[in-house]
């Protein structure tokens, strides 16, 4: 199926998908996607898409190329810079090509300055990779595999380091981690009685309660965002930032399960996140489960769940409500009794502690 | 405070890429397929989550992408094999279940993404014992064919294919052969509307 001509002068519609566009040369198929076409800007991103070469687009043309650069040079050193002429640009701005000596800082660069605000206007940044030399390509792909190597390597080593000690800590510490297990389902399952065990016992420090752990793809917030330019993927790559709920009860195998966020900070060189798209289904289930959730704690442990408590709770201090009708009902009764006595010859006392109410 | 500890949780992790293949086996919608796919294949692309993969199987899963008529899946489900087969251990996977055959239907797709994706993922698949496959005359046709393409970036990988997988004899062969016979490896199926495309 032949794709529709497109307008040359639509430079910001260039669709990623099909080439008809390569007359002009320059950044054809730049990720940038403004394709209405599509319901959704479901992209996958492979090395082929990043680059050393970043387009920056957007640039108020009141001579802040050295700022731009400046800029630029925050996420790393710089190699080379030029004005891309060449490049339809929105009127008053300037398009630049920006090569960094590494991939890492054009990701960091291309996250950070994508959508920002810059002397006045908007930066649009995206990688070129059609702009690298054979050698830039080649060099790139060994780069990247030399990487995933490594990563590897060393996660495999991580792993078998971290379920060493796990055997050595179960080995000794059997008795004190169950009991830890225990004495913490207590603690996740009910926060109303460790209210009330804090505050009865007021000089123990109570065991922590669990952090809330709730399913937050990372992609809720970005969903949108991701939609009408394909830039943010870029941004998006290798970052997994997610929490995971847990349902009822924690299972008492390992201590790693108990309690542990999983969230995830950006891998080593890789700063940059990727993009969860979530399919809709998964969104409706997790909803679900949240509101289940909700449901199942009881209602005043809402403020609770938000907050990490550190340390005994102080007793809340007296509420004494002065609007509260019962007052005047007190006052009238009392009225109605003075009344009473009054109209008795023996004196009784009067009791001078309920004096009538003033209302002001 | 206790447990916000910076170390992340394999289990965890492991849990929501099943959750996502199960998603994708499981949906009906098109659409929900496509944006599981293309998740998985970005998470594909951090080499922490290579071994999850590995043990759920999801190169297979792009591999059977390949040859689906959806052209998202197939260019969604090769990306995922790119991110892949950086990754030695996925790289014997891939070729274990007959890869090279169908990642070189790929060079046909006229996506091209999916096209480069392909090119990588072929260079990526190069091992002593897969190099006479990868440089199969007909491949090498169609990298010669891509390195006079118009997009610079087709262009380029051509040319790191043709440099570093390949002798400059087999290049020269290859190169000899085109004036006679070609091959149809790397030409996409004419298609409704013109063949003005670039070059392939």
């Amino acid at each position: 199926m032949a794709a529709p001509a497109r307008n040359s002068s639509s430079c910001w519609d260039v669709p990623d998908v099909y080439k008809h566009h390569e007359q002009q040369k320059i950044c054809i198929s730049r990720p940038k996607y403004r394709d209405g076409r599509k319901d959704k800007a479901v992209k996958v991103y492979t090395i082929n898409l990043e680059s050393r070469y970043l387009m920056v687009q957007g640039v108020p043309a009141i001579g802040v190329m050295p700022e731009l650069v400046q800029l630029c040079a925050l996420y790393g050193a710089v190699e080379e810079y030029r004005p891309l002429d060449e490049y339809p640009a929105e009127e008053f701005t300037e398009v630049y090509l920006v090569k960094f000596q590494k991939l890492t800082s054009a990701r960091a660069a291309k996250r950070r300055m994508d959508e920002k605000s810059f002397y006045g206007g908007v930066l649009h940044v995206c990688y070129v990779p059609e702009y690298e030399t054979v050698e830039d390509t080649r060099l790139k792909l060994q780069d990247r595999r030399r990487y995933v190597v490594r990563a590897v390597q060393s996660k495999a080593r991580e792993r078998k380091q971290k379920e060493d000690v796990n055997e050595e800590t179960t080995l000794s510490n059997t008795a004190t981690t169950s009991e830890a297990i225990s004495r913490r389902h207590k603690t996740s399952d009910n926060d109303n009685t460790e209210k009330t065990s804090n505050i009865s016992h007021y000089t123990d420090f109570p065991p922590l309660p669990l952090p809330p752990r709730e399913y937050n793809y990372f992609l809720h917030k970005n969903h949108h965002e991701t939609i009408p330019t394909e830039d943010k993927m870029g941004t998006l790559h290798n970052a997994v930032i997610y929490k995971k709920q847990q349902q009822g009860h924690s299972s008492s195998s390992s201590q790693t399960s108990l309690g542990t966020d999983t969230e995830r900070g950006l891998t080593s060189s890789q700063s940059s996140a990727v993009v969860r798209f979530v399919p809709r289904t998964t969104h409706l289930e997790n909803r679900k489960r949240k509101l289940k959730n909700a449901a199942e704690h009881s209602p005043t442990d809402a403020a609770m769940n938000n907050e990490i408590l550190i340390g005994p709770k102080l007793p809340e201090p007296p509420k004494g409500d002065m609007e509260d009708e019962s007052l005047n009902t007190t006052v009238s009764l009392i009225r109605s009794t003075m009344k009473q006595v009054e109209s008795v010859p023996v004196p009784k006392p009067v009791e001078k502690k309920l004096k009538p109410r003033r209302r002001i | 405070m206790m447990s916000r500890t910076g170390s992340s949780d394999p289990s965890d992790r492991f849990e929501y890429l099943q959750t996502l293949v199960t998603e994708f086996q499981d949906t009906d919608s098109e659409e929900a397929k496509e944006q599981v796919l293309a998740n998985l294949a970005n998470f594909a692309y951090d080499p922490s989550n290579m071994e999850h993969l590995r043990e759920l199987q999801v190169a297979d899963l792009f591999l059977d992408m390949l040859t689906e008529e959806n052209d998202n899946f197939v260019e969604f489900g090769m990306g995922g094999l790119c991110n892949l087969s950086m990754d030695p251990e996925c790289r014997h996977v891939i070729l274990e279940s007959g890869g090279i055959g169908l990642v070189t239907n790929c060079l046909s797709s006229r996506r091209e993404e999916t096209v480069l994706s392909a090119v990588t993922t072929l260079m990526n698949l190069l091992t002593p014992s897969s190099r006479s496959e990868i440089t199969d005359p007909a491949i090498l046709q169609c990298m010669l064919r891509f390195s006079l393409s118009q997009s610079p970036r087709l262009r380029g990988l051509a040319a790191v294919f043709l440099q570093d997988c390949c002798t400059e004899a087999q290049v020269a062969r290859a190169q000899r052969q085109m004036q006679g016979e070609q091959t149809a490896v790397g030409i996409p199926l004419p298609g409704n509307g013109d063949l003005t495309d670039e070059v392939r």
